[in-house]
This record gives C-alpha cells, structure tokens and sequence, in this order.
C-alpha cells in the first residue's frame, strides 16, 4: 500500500522551505521584541527619498530607544492608494501612514484617522505653512500633517524667450493668459516649442493638481464650499471660458497633447514647462543662470498657485496612538524629520523655521516656491468625494487638450460626479469642508 | 501513425522545430541571460556587447533577493502552494470519492450544485471572499495572511468534479474484498482508492501548483504587509521601486519562476499522458 | 453485500463537510453576499450602513464610458487571442505529434511558458517591448531591426498596447492549448486516416475533414475556455500598462478592482461582478449548447 505523497517530494520541499524560512525569516532581537511596535507605511518615492526615509526611522528608534520602535513599510506609489482602502476595508492600517493630502478628508469621513490636536502645541502649529494646517483640517479638527508641500511655477530658459523676443514678466509676478499666449506664438515663430505640459503624465492627480489653477484664478471653484455638489459649480460659466483659454494652448500648438520625452525642457525641445518643484535641482543643473521661474498665468484676475502633497497622519485604529504621535512629531521636525526629506526630494519644507536651514531658499526658483506657499496657494477642495472629483476632472481635462467641445465636455464630467454624490449621499453625513482659501 | 501534417522527412522537420523551438523560447533564454548582466549592458544588441567575457555578474541575484526580500516571498509561496496542493488534496478527493463511490440521498442534487460553482472565476469571487476572509481573521500578520492566502482555496468545485470523473472509472469490486475484511470507508479510500488514481492526484496537484504560483489579484488583496508578500508581489514592487535596476528585477524573475518549474517536473512525472484526454471529459 | 454500503453511506457527512462547508463559506455565501450589496450603495469602508437602491449600479455600469471601455478592451483582446491562439496551437499539435521520443522534448518546450508565472512574464516582456532610446532597446525592437523594420514604442503607444499584450498571451498560452488538442489527437482513428492517405487525400483534406470533426468537442472546449480565460485576464494590462495609455488596456477585472478600492463604492463593484459572472456564465452555456455527444 503506498501512500499518496512519497517520502522524497515531502523531504525535497521540507529541505527546501528550511533553507528559504531560515534565509528569510527575520531574527528579531528579544529584547527589541518586548518594545511596543509603532507600524508605519509610506509611499515609495525616489530612492533617494526613501534612503532618506529609512534614515529618519533609523534615527527614532534611536533616540526612542526602549520606548517605541518604528517598523517602516514602503509601497509602490501607484499601488499605494489601494493598499491603504484595502487596509482600511480589512481593518489593518498601520499605526502611522502618509496620505496624499486631498485624500485625507476621505479617510476622516470614514472615521480613520485620529484627531492630532492634542499633540501639537499652538506655537507648533503656528510654525506650520498655513497650507500645511488647512490641507489636514477637516471640520475644524486637525487630522494630517505634513512634512512638506509643493508648488508649480512655469520655468523657462531666459536665452530661448530672449532669441525669440519674448519678455518675461517682473520678478514674482505672472502673465496673463493672453501675455501667455503672445509669448507661446512668438516662440512657436521662432521654430521651438513653447511649452510642457506633461500631458503624458499616467496619474490623474497631475491634471487636476497642476491645471486646477487655470480654472481657480478666473474665479471658478471644482466643488461647492461644503464639498457636496458640482452641480452648476464644476461645468460654471467661468470654468468653461477658462479651459477655453487653456484649451487653445493644443489648439496652436503650442504644448504636445502625447509627449514621449520625460523631461522636454531639461533637454531643451521646448522653452518653458509648466512643472514643479520636484525638477528644480535638475533644471538648476541643467540650465544654470539661465534658469527663469514665473507665477503661473492666470485666466482671471487672481494668480493661484497649486500646493499639497504627502502628509502624516494617526490611524483611528493605533494600538499605541501616543507612540505614533510621537512618529509624527519626529517626522515634522525641522531637523530631524523635514531637513532630512527635503534635501532628498527637493520639496518645499512645511515650517518656517525649517526653512532657515536651506540657504537655497534665497534665490530663484526656491524663493518664488514660498512667496506662494505664503500668499498664493489654494490647496485642492477636501472633500470626501475628492478621489472621483479628480479622476473625472482628469477624464475631462485630457480630452480637452485633444480637443473636445469645453462645455460639454466639462458638463458630462459634472453630470457623472454629481451622480456618484448623489449615490452616496443618503449613507454619508454631509462633511463641512471648505475649498476656499 | 498519427495524424501528421505532412510527410516530410523527420530530420528535416526535426531541424526546423528545433529552430522554431529556440525562437519561440527566446525571450526566456534572453531573460536567463540579461539576468547575468551588469546593468548599463542590458538593452545593447550588438555582438561586442554580447559576445564577450566581461560585464557578467552574480551581483543582480544578491542585489534581488536583498531588495525583494525573496527570502520571505519564496518562503510565503511555498508554504501556500504546499498548503492549498496538500490539504485541497485530502479535502476535495475525499468528498470526490464520497460523490463517486458512496451512496446517499440526494446525493446527484448535492453534485450539480456543486458544479454549477465551477464556473465562478477567482476574479468574480475576490471582492465578496475579501471580507468574508476578514470577518473571519484572515488578514494581518504572518499567519493569519498565510491562512488567508490558502484556506478560501482548499475546496475548489473544479478539482472534486475532476476527481470524481477519476473515482468513476475505478472497478466496482475495488473496495468489496476490504470492505469484507472488515476495513472502514475511510480505509478504503486512502489505500485503495487514492493510489488508483495517483496521475489524476499529480494533474490536481500540478493544476493547483500552476494557479496559486503565478496569483496576483488574490495577494494583492490579502498580503497589507511586507512579510506576508508572495513571491510575485515581491517582483511586482521591485518592478516599480526606484531605483528601477533592469538586471535585479530580471534575477528576481528568474529566482520567481525556478521553484515552480523545479516541482512542476517533479509532479509530472506522476502523469501518464493519455490521462490528460480523460481529463477534458 | 448492501450491509457494508451501508457502513459507507453513513460515512459520507464525513467525506463531504470538509469541502462543503469550505465551499459555502467562501463559494456561495460571498456570492450571495455580492448579489445583496449589489442592490445597495454599500461604501467600502462602510458596508453596513448600506441602503438599498436598486438598479441604479447596474444602470449606472451601463452607462459607464470607463466600465464600457473596459469591456470593449476585454472583448477585442479575446477576439484577438482566441482564433489567433486556438488555430497556432492546433497546427503545433498537428507538427509535433510524432512518436519519435526525442520529440517530447519540443512539446515540453513550447509547453514552457504556460508553466512560468503571468506576473513574470508580465515583468519580463515589459522589458523585451522597451522602446528604442538612446542606443538601447528591447529584444523585440531589436529583433524587428534585424528584419528592417522600425522600431516601436508598443507598450507606451495607444494602438499598439493592446495588440502587444494579446501576442504576449497567445504566446504563453499556445502550449497549454496544444498539449490538450495532442491529447485529442490521440483519440483520432488511425484506419480513418490510412484509408484516406491511400485514397489519395491530401494532408490538408485529412485534416479538414476527418481530424476536424473527430476533434469537435475538444475545439469547442478550447475556445470556450480560452475565451473565457482571455476575459478573465487582469494581471498583464495592470503590470505592463497599468490600463494605459489613454485607457486602451483597461479590462473588466481591473474595472472592478478600480470600483472596489479607489472608487470604494463597493455596491457598484458587486454589480459589476455579477454582469461579468452573466457573461462568464453565458459563455459556459454556450459551449454545453454546442458540445454534441457528451462521452463520460
């Protein structure tokens, strides 16, 4: 009678599952063990971001030794979204995560996150960017806090606007979009191709981000203030006219609807790029003094500039939520937390007295980065909505820039999100959030 | 003779398929290579890049399983793929045989229900087996993901039909002699029934290897944490984690795929090929 | 004789439960459950708050331009991998039907993709696409420059993503549907075909009109699997194209997993579950409708 799984196939995989479980399996040090774990997940940036990372967690289990020990998971950006919904649906966040800023009044709403006023004193908070407090506040309550935040300008190269006859605008002050327009014909004239666009961009968030602007400084708005209606907001009077304006860019022309090349202006194809503070060092590299950073142009009278990034928050679940404060306030600290990812990912730091230790901050394009952190910037609608907001913003805006009819193209997009609302809404309490400045 | 396209001379079609064999297999052959590459001589088709003795390295399989910490990933595979093969094993062929070969009531109605459940696919299945699995515990830490990832699979409606079509075509005098020496039902179909049928166990087996080795959707949803990630979620997150080194992710694909091809072999040669036909029925 | 199946009926609960009870737990009752919340509004995060509303999932996908995109995709892709894929693999299992035994060595070859995991050779052929760029380029724009044709962006280029991915599939697909038509082959009648030979009958009439017909219900097998295979496909487009560029390689499944966790409208998700397990289901009928002669 033989049995069914011969002795070699069970000895052959019993081997072979020892060898890998004692080359994989972690040796934790026992003492280490007894230490109360503060789990954390962040988005895997570039690799020097995440060294930086790992650094900084280092550095906290150091100093905290014997008191919390901070395990730091990394994810794949794009994934990174899903794991946190699928984490959330199956009940296991992490004590601490980072959050793409607009995203937090989502997970607020679901009741995910904990509330971080009890941690940070108000001289604390006063040091903070206001975009930094007003991105992770939701309903009067302070959820996220974010090491850094961004900006978008319109770099260009200063040889390539002088050979064509263009003039840039004064220091710190934008064109508008007709000036824009005037300055794209005369580059196109002069045989090279104006501007950047990054339409090839594969995320949705970029168009929404970096484009938002266009319809904010005609005096548009994406949402209604208390996040719950697009109706007549989205497909408003003033945003059709404003993507008009913007649309006419691809109509001449002048932006390339399917770039292939990552980095246009770094390789000089094309004479500005609309584009953010994460190419400052590379355009710094590459293009020296004749490096120019500009507002971006405004359809209107108002000249907005767009802010948000990744931001720190406490999981409504922590086993140990003093501990993963502790995390937050290490990983917001001008030196130990913000200095350390800011020199790897070139972002703009999130306090002011964090912005003493970069010297760079002096000058052009840095220096224009805060001006509009301080005075310009509007962070993106919070809204529970946001994640569909943005996806059918997105949707619209590229086939605009292929050439779509604005206003019906803009109104379908508002139709479909106001349905998804007006799904959701009998289950969901309405969130008072605002999108103004 | 069987059924031929053509009557060629053999060494001539020998040749050809040969030739056709190694273009069709190229693209692995390639991978094998490139895997021993350094990184900037990856994606150059010359013959000086090829054709020479430098630029060849052991380092990207270091630098893999570091990175991909494929220790933990094989390791979470294995353990999978044994338990699902294992335990399915024992589960489905015994309510196979408990269809085929024992008689009670409403027995036939019991096994078109089951069989209706064959044509839910994984995919249909993921989103609502999601939170049953949670409900039930089947996520977080090590063990419980490994739960997660095989318990939700040991019962698979395909494999007890397969089996069962197995258990029909043994001879009905089988168990009647042990029966008659006093041996129970269990007794019968673990030393009678179960080694009559071994190739179809090896094909169950290899089906089971093949479908949970290469899983994605399934751990994409239960695997929250970096020491429950199977091997294929360790290559996916190389393969998008800057740095993007091409040569470490080509070694972590092939450490990923030499474990299955290894117990694939093995398992084979439990399998007589004219049962694959009975198989199809 | 009766007495000792007796003992053995009684033995059967202990057969099933095991199986059964896993079964029910996570076969029928998530099916179950995906057809309630289909019906509601249930939110990811929160599906007990659900409240009914009907159809509007289901007409709400239907009306869908994503979801229909996605649809579109799946269908174009199985209408390119199924023909292509079942008559590529039939003319192998015709080519390598030989006794000699140095010939299993080529089945197993052709066989080998089939067992290396998807994941790895979506991994692996999103670097052999790899467009040309400075001087390096993928295998296949390599190859293609050997022969003097251009070099392509596939993967990055929105009429090429698609049909890239379909030719990847049919390749790591094509042994798996030859070993089962060799195994059919077996069963063809050889005196049907000797007979023929010496009437005259060419390779091709042989093969049009005797393996053809003997080899019905495993054709209809084949193309009914793969075709339902090829709709189930998800992990290709998601690691090589992530469903881009411009939407072109979205597919069903990904659909749902975009509903389920970044839509989180869990309701919706359910809804398309179930449209997709119709047609999954009506493709399986089919196949019962046109299999003649069932042989147990």
């Amino acid at each position: 009678m033989r049995s069914v799984r011969p002795a070699p196939i069970s000895a052959f995989l019993f081997l072979f599952l020892a060898l890998v479980g004692t080359a994989g399996c972690r040796r934790d040090d026992p003492a280490a063990a007894r230490v109360p774990l503060v789990r954390v997940w962040c988005h895997q940036g570039q690799e020097a971001e995440n060294q930086a990372m790992r650094a900084i967690a280092a550095a906290f289990n150091a100093a905290h030794a014997g008191r919390a020990r901070v395990e730091l998971t990394f994810f794949p950006d794009f994934q990174y979204n899903e794991k946190i919904a699928i984490a959330a649906a199956a009940r296991d966040l992490p004590d601490a995560l980072d959050l793409d800023g607009p995203l937090v009044a989502r997970y607020v709403d679901a009741g995910l996150l904990a509330p971080l006023d009890a941690w940070f004193t108000p001289a604390e908070l006063a040091d903070f960017l206001p975009t930094i407090r007003t991105q992770g506040t939701i309903d009067g309550r302070l959820y996220a806090l974010g090491a850094f935040d961004s900006a978008v300008v319109l770099y260009y190269d200063r040889e390539l606007l002088a050979a064509a006859g263009v003039e840039p605008p004064p220091a710190g002050r934008g064109w508008t979009w007709n000036e824009f327009l005037a300055a794209c014909e005369k580059l196109h004239a002069s045989g090279v191709e104006p501007v950047a666009f990054h339409m090839n961009e594969s995320a949705d968030e970029w168009f929404t981000y970096a484009f938002s602007p266009v319809i904010w400084s005609n005096g548009g708005q994406l949402i209604s203030s208390d996040g719950t209606s697009v109706r007549g907001v989205l497909a408003s009077v003033e945003n059709i006219a404003a993507l008009q304006a913007w649309q006419a860019v691809f109509k001449n022309n002048y932006a390339a609807t399917d770039p292939v090349d990552p980095d246009p202006f770094g390789s000089g194809r094309t004479a500005m790029d609309w584009s953010g503070h994460w190419m400052a060092p590379s355009h710094v590299r590459t293009k020296g003094a004749a490096l120019g950073a500009m507002p971006l142009p405004r359809v209107g009278a108002r000249s907005v500039a767009p802010c948000g990034s990744w931001c720190w928050g406490v999981s409504a679940q922590a086993r140990h939520p003093e501990l993963a404060a502790l995390w937050l306030k290490w990983v917001t600290d001008p030196q130990h937390g913000i200095a350390p990812i800011v020199r790897a990912n070139g972002a703009v730091p999130a306090r002011r007295s964090a912005l003493a230790l970069f010297p760079e901050y002096q000058n052009l394009p840095y220096r224009l980065f805060r001006e509009q952190l301080e005075t310009s910037a509007q962070p993106r609608p919070r809204t529970p909505f946001y994640a569909t907001l943005t996806q059918r913003f997105a949707g619209a805006l590229r086939d605009i820039a292929r050439g779509d009819e604005v206003a019906g193209r803009l109104q379908a997009a508002e139709r479909e999100v106001q349905a998804v609302i007006d799904r959701r809404r009998p289950a969901a309490a309405p969130a008072a959030v605002s999108s103004s400045p | 003779m069987k059924a031929r396209l053509s009557n060629s001379s053999p060494a001539l079609a020998w040749l050809v398929s040969v030739v056709v064999a190694v273009a069709f297999l190229a693209p692995l052959l390639w991978m094998v290579l490139a895997s021993f590459r350094e990184e900037g001589r990856i994606f150059h088709f010359t013959s000086e890049n090829w054709f020479t003795t430098d630029g060849w390295t052991f380092a990207n399989y270091a630098d893999a399983w570091r990175r991909a910490a494929l220790g933990g990933g094989l390791l979470v595979s294995l353990l999978q793929v044994a338990l699902v093969a294992g335990i399915g094993l024992v589960v489905n062929a015994a309510a196979a045989y408990a269809f085929a070969r024992l008689e009670f009531r409403g027995r036939d109605l019991l096994f078109a229900g089951v069989v209706i459940l064959i044509i839910l696919p994984v995919e249909v299945l993921a989103v609502p087996m999601f939170f049953t699995a949670r409900d039930l515990g089947l996520t977080g830490g090590f063990g419980a993901a490994l739960a997660g990832l095989t318990v939700p699979f040991l019962a698979k409606a395909f494999n007890i039909y397969f089996l069962r079509q197995h258990f029909l075509s043994l001879p009905q005098e089988l168990e009647e002699s042990a029966a008659l020496e006093g041996a129970g039902a269990w007794r019968q179909f673990w030393s009678l029934a179960l080694p009559a049928v071994r190739p179809a166990l090896a094909t169950v087996v290899l089906l089971d290897l093949l479908a949970h080795w290469g899983d994605f959707l399934w751990p994409l949803m239960i695997s929250t944490r970096e020491e429950t990630r199977t091997v294929q979620l360790s290559l996916a997150n190389l393969f998008t984690a800057p740095p993007i080194q091409w040569g470490d992710i080509l070694a972590c694909a092939v450490l990923a795929t030499l474990p299955v091809i290894a117990l694939f072999r093995f398992f084979q040669r439990h399998i007589v090929p004219s049962e694959a036909r009975a198989g199809i029925k | 004789m009766t007495s000792w199946k007796k003992a053995q009926s009684r033995a059967a609960p202990w057969f099933l439960l095991p199986a059964l009870a896993l079964l029910a737990m996570f076969v029928v009752w998530p099916m179950l459950r995906a057809f309630g919340w289909s019906f509601t509004n249930a939110d990811l995060l929160a599906p007990e708050q659900a409240r009914w509303s009907g159809l509007d999932n289901y007409s709400d996908l239907l009306a869908d331009p994503r979801f229909r995109r996605a649809f579109g995709n799946t269908a174009l892709f199985a209408l390119l991998v199924v023909p292509i894929q079942t008559v590529l693999a039939f003319l192998l299992a015709l080519w390598v039907n030989r006794p000699e035994p140095a010939w299993r060595w080529l089945r197993a070859a052709f066989f080998l993709p089939v067992i290396v995991s998807m994941p790895v050779l979506a991994v692996l052929w999103t670097i052999l696409y790899q467009p040309a760029h400075g001087g390096e380029t993928g295998l296949v724009n390599a190859a293609l420059s050997l022969v003097g044709l251009p070099a392509q962006a596939w993967l990055r280029d929105p009429h090429l993503a698609l049909p890239a991915i379909a030719a990847m599939s049919i390749w790591q697909g094509v042994g798996l549907q030859m070993m089962v038509f060799l195994a059919g082959l077996q069963g063809v009648s050889r005196e049907l075909l000797d007979a023929a030979r010496i009437d005259g009958a060419t390779a091709g009439q042989r093969v049009r009109h005797i393996v053809v017909p003997a080899l019905r219900n495993t054709i209809v097998f084949v193309i009914t699997v793969t075709t339902i295979l090829a709709f189930r496909i998800f992990v290709q487009p998601y690691l090589m194209t992530r469903g881009g560029p411009g939407n072109s390689t979205l597919t069903v499944v990904q659909s749902i997993y975009e509903i389920t966790f970044l839509s989180q409208n869990l309701g919706r998700a359910c809804a398309a579950t179930l449209l997709f397990l119709l047609l999954v289901g009506g493709l399986t009928l089919l196949q019962r409708r046109f299999t003649r002669e069932e042989r147990t």
